[in-house]
């Protein structure tokens, strides 16, 4: 144990004396710092856009509430005053638009994931939801392909250079800088300095990883009181994956190669864990098993809706009845129930079609995964996005509360255009609530 | 002489197991991105060919109906998969393959292959652009990291020397035994690809050749200036060490670092709009008037005085043309100017962010490159474009013609249910054709990054003329 430390010690003051170090630390260091500043400011970009809709929701639904209180004797008041209380709307104006935001989660800055690749937000009225969600956010197509330099990314793909970098010539440094044979002569054996040597630069490894991830905490403004349980996480990954690249380092030293070689085998595997690998299985997936044609499902919603549009209202009324008895009152010939019957009977068209097509995609998806193991690097991403709710996953839970948010919606709008209603100052109230 | 040492490098390299390794990795990486892409091209592209005429057929067979009916029911554009897309993958997996065309809207062009897929993809695809462009050059590295120090640790640079070799000419054969080298991988097999393409969709880009001799020459040229590049560095480093480490520093930042770094900065310059302000700016400038001050309802009304006057009336009623499907052309064609300028506006800022990009070209070669080779393969921002800009137009040409129809056979005072035309109206619109930009138009896009690669040429070309005389020999 006395060896050992004394070993460490001796090897700190060498590797603090070198200059390399002090370089590549600093480098992976600031690398780190710009991830975080940068996921920082993605994030609060999407913030700020998600405020910006939530305030024009805000100010839109406060209009609505003294449009509904207006004096309807002055003629000029009655359009907005209908505005506010037909569950219809007036004309071709729909009642009112909602919009529904993908919060980010308090760890999204620091692994930005499939994020930037979908809406952060959809704004849908009452009718049909189909057509109201095929939408997407303005992205400079050359951006989405680069990617993001956030912190998972100095840590996917930066940590292992840094790990190439420190271990490659453990052992050929010494042979070539001509001190292996003193090494060998002392009492310790060769492989106990090795070993101790390897150990000092995972604790400096570590110890950079550690110093980023609380940075990272801290600079971006997520309290660590609370969020333990998140930091363990990404600590323990990021932790077993500096050290999975520590060994397969320690199995290169291992071979005793001259250091230019040491050198290109670590990189090898980096090209093979981070590039390779990932690349082959999308080629092999991606382009050879292309996706379902989803414009079928657009394709599947126009059909009904142009057989609803020329065909006559109890073509309609008759299905939607059928399947919402409590609206049914023999009525067959009224065209706001018409109306609003046929656009729920496309969000049923979509919803069964929609099943269909993400089934396909899931099967897809699941022979990736099931290959992922081959390329560690995007197993570790992907890992870290699952755990800042960044992933693709997350995005359709946010699907499915948008979905849940509109047949809520429906619940009391479809109560009244059948009782052929209008709404109540109460009925306002309650959907101000769902805001 | 030169000859001689041409031929010593070129053997040498050849001769060394790693390099055989490491070379015959490359060829087998290329040969399979080259089969297995061109495999998933032709898959692409036959499918979305047979979706873009199962659609259609669809609008064909719609059934008698009212033409505005027809223009609701719509058609779709299916974004065909350029030939030689599979060489550079390039933006195709970020960008949506398809677009509903409906009357009254502006669809955005949806389903990009990224968004169906888990994290994997942004991790890229095995394509002979992701081989050439970044695995190629480490191979480089590799050949002529210690091309000279070598020579100088074993001393036979001085016995060179004494044979009369200049250091220039010494220079100018290692450049081409390792340039060779690099040739002989990389010709055969971008050969071996233009062979393969796929000849169902080779025939619908008549530029196909050009621009696949463009893109091979594009390479060309930076793989000399990669070669150019470690071949100076590596003749001027103290040590093999150094040299090797630097080489792989200059790799790391400008193929992996750079890239990023340059995306993430231009957003930054150049901010994106937010959709919700897009939208809502078009809204706004469709119902108040695009300078604000000719709202919808003014627009109407003039528009309503203006063909009274023309056919000399009182009423709507007494018009001999559909007054609705004049308002509704009206109405498109102003939404239309709208969306046209606010486009405009967005596509301006994207350019900007990528110019911006391929400016950086002239630092990091690997920019430059990578800009020109997408372009070429069809699959860069210029192209997405393209397509949907001819997709918009063609939704623009049915749906005028729908209108055009309405108020000239819809006569006044026949109810709406009551007008319908059939098949005759609907093969009169023409199928979707979308021919990809032309060489000319992609080549002039892309002179920044041409310009690069000519500028770190030349560059490399004067410094080495200036500096391989002043090699040291020990």
């Amino acid at each position: 144990m006395k060896t050992l430390f004394h070993i460490l010690s001796f090897e700190w003051k060498t590797l603090w004396r070198s200059n390399t170090l002090k370089v590549l630390l600093l480098v992976v260091f600031g690398a780190g710092i710009y991830g975080i500043y940068f996921g920082k400011f993605e994030i609060d970009k999407q913030e700020a856009r998600i405020s910006q809709v939530q305030q024009y929701e805000r100010q839109q639904f406060d209009s609505l509430l003294i449009w509904a209180k207006l004096d309807t004797a002055i003629v000029e008041n009655k359009e907005k005053y209908q505005q506010a209380v037909f569950p219809t709307g007036v004309g071709w104006n729909k009642h009112f638009t909602y919009y529904l935001t993908h919060e980010a989660s308090d760890a999204a800055g620091l692994c930005l994931g499939q994020r930037d690749l979908f809406p952060v937000y959809y704004g849908f009225n009452v009718t049909d939801l189909a057509r109201q969600v095929n939408t997407g956010e303005l992205a400079n197509p050359m951006k989405l392909l680069t990617g993001n330099f956030d912190l998972s990314y100095v840590f996917v793909f930066l940590f292992p250079l840094l790990v190439v970098a420190l271990i490659y010539n453990l052992y050929a440094g010494e042979k070539e800088g001509g001190t292996l044979s003193l090494l060998q002569s002392q009492s310790t054996s060769l492989r106990v300095i090795l070993f101790s040597k390897g150990l000092l630069r995972m604790l400096i490894i570590w110890g950079l990883a550690a110093a980023l991830l609380i940075l990272g905490f801290l600079l971006q403004g997520i309290s660590l009181a609370g969020n333990e349980q998140l930091f363990t996480q990404w600590m323990l990954i990021i932790f077993g994956y500096c050290l999975l690249w520590i060994v397969i380092m320690g199995v290169i030293v291992w071979l005793r190669q001259p250091s230019a070689l040491s050198a290109m085998l670590g990189l090898g595997v980096w090209l093979i864990f981070t590039l390779i690998m990932p690349a082959l299985l999308n080629l092999f997936v991606l382009a050879n098993e292309p996706l379902p044609n989803r414009a079928e499902m657009i394709h599947a919603v126009r059909t009904l809706n142009d057989q609803n549009w020329e065909q006559s209202k109890s073509f309609v009324l008759d299905k939607f009845y059928k399947d919402n008895p409590q609206f049914n009152d023999g009525d067959t010939t009224n065209f706001n129930k018409w109306y609003y019957a046929s656009f729920s009977l496309l969000d049923k068209e979509a919803n069964t079609s929609k099943a269909q097509f993400e089934e396909q995609v899931n099967k897809r998806n699941a022979l990736l995964e099931k290959w992922e193991w081959l390329a560690p690097a995007a197993m570790v991403h992907e890992k870290l996005s699952e755990l800042s709710n960044t992933d693709r996953n997350s995005h359709l839970e946010f699907v499915k509360e948008v979905h849940a948010y509109h047949e809520g919606l429906k619940e009391l709008y479809y109560a009244r255009i059948f009782s052929d209603e209008q709404f109540s100052i109460e009925d306002l109230q309650t959907l101000e609530e769902k805001l | 002489m030169l000859r001689l040492v041409i031929k010593k490098e070129f053997l040498t390299a050849l001769r060394d197991i790693r390099l055989q390794v490491s070379g015959g990795i490359l060829i087998i990486l290329m040969l399979t991105a080259v089969f297995v892409g061109r495999q998933g091209q032709k898959q692409i592209q036959e499918e979305r060919a047979k979706a873009q005429s199962v659609m259609y057929d669809k609008w064909l067979n719609q059934g008698n109906k009212h033409p505005h009916s027809a223009a609701h029911y719509g058609q779709f554009a299916f974004k065909p998969k350029p030939v030689l897309s599979f060489l550079d993958i390039g933006l195709d997996n970020y960008t949506g393959i398809s677009v509903f065309l409906e009357a009254h809207k502006q669809n955005e062009i949806l389903f990009s292959a990224a968004q169906d897929s888990n994290g994997m993809t942004r991790f890229g695809e095995m394509t002979a652009a992701l081989i050439l462009q970044v695995l190629l050059p480490l191979l480089i590295i590799f050949l002529t990291f210690n091309i000279f120090s070598k020579e100088r640790e074993e001393g036979t640079l001085k016995l060179i020397h004494a044979q009369g070799l200049s250091m220039r000419q010494l220079f100018i054969g290692k450049v081409w035994g390792t340039y060779l080298m690099v040739l002989l991988i990389f010709l055969p097999t971008i050969l071996l690809a233009y062979l393969l393409l796929d000849q169902q969709s080779a025939s619908l880009d008549s530029g196909v050749t050009t621009k696949f001799l463009w893109l091979t020459s594009g390479y060309t040229i930076y793989f000399l200036v990669f070669v150019l590049l470690c071949v100076l560095i590596s003749a001027f480093a103290k040590n093999s060490g150094f040299s090797l480490l630097t080489l792989l520093g200059i790799w790391i930042t400008s193929c992996i670092i750079l890239p990023k770094a340059t995306s993430n900065l231009a957003d930054k310059v150049y901010p994106t709009p937010s959709q919700f302000e897009f939208k809502k700016t078009i809204k706004n400038k469709v119902k108040k008037g695009i300078d604000g001050h000719n709202p919808s309802d003014v627009r109407l009304a003039s528009l309503k005085k203006e063909v009274l006057d023309e056919y000399n009336v009182e009423t709507i009623e007494e018009l001999p043309v559909n007054w609705s499907g004049i308002a509704m052309q009206a109405g498109e064609e102003y939404t239309d100017q709208v969306y046209d300028a606010e486009f405009t506006k967005v596509e301006n800022i994207f350019n900007l962010q990528n110019r911006l990009s391929e400016w950086v070209g002239f630092i990091n070669p690997f920019l430059a490159v990578r800009h020109l080779s997408m372009a070429l393969a069809g699959t860069d921002f210029h192209h997405h474009v393209a397509f949907a800009k001819a997709a918009e137009n063609y939704r623009r040409g049915f749906v005028k013609k729908m209108n055009k129809d309405m108020e000239v056979n819809h006569k006044p005072g026949i109810a709406y249910g009551d007008y319908n035309v059939g098949g005759e109206m609907w093969s009169s619109i023409k199928p979707f054709n979308y021919t990809l930009p032309s060489t000319g138009s992609i080549l002039s896009s892309q002179w920044r990054s041409i310009a690069a690669l000519a500028f770190w040429l030349a560059g490399l070309l004067m410094l080495s003329f200036i500096y391989a005389p002043k090699i040291s020999k020990l």
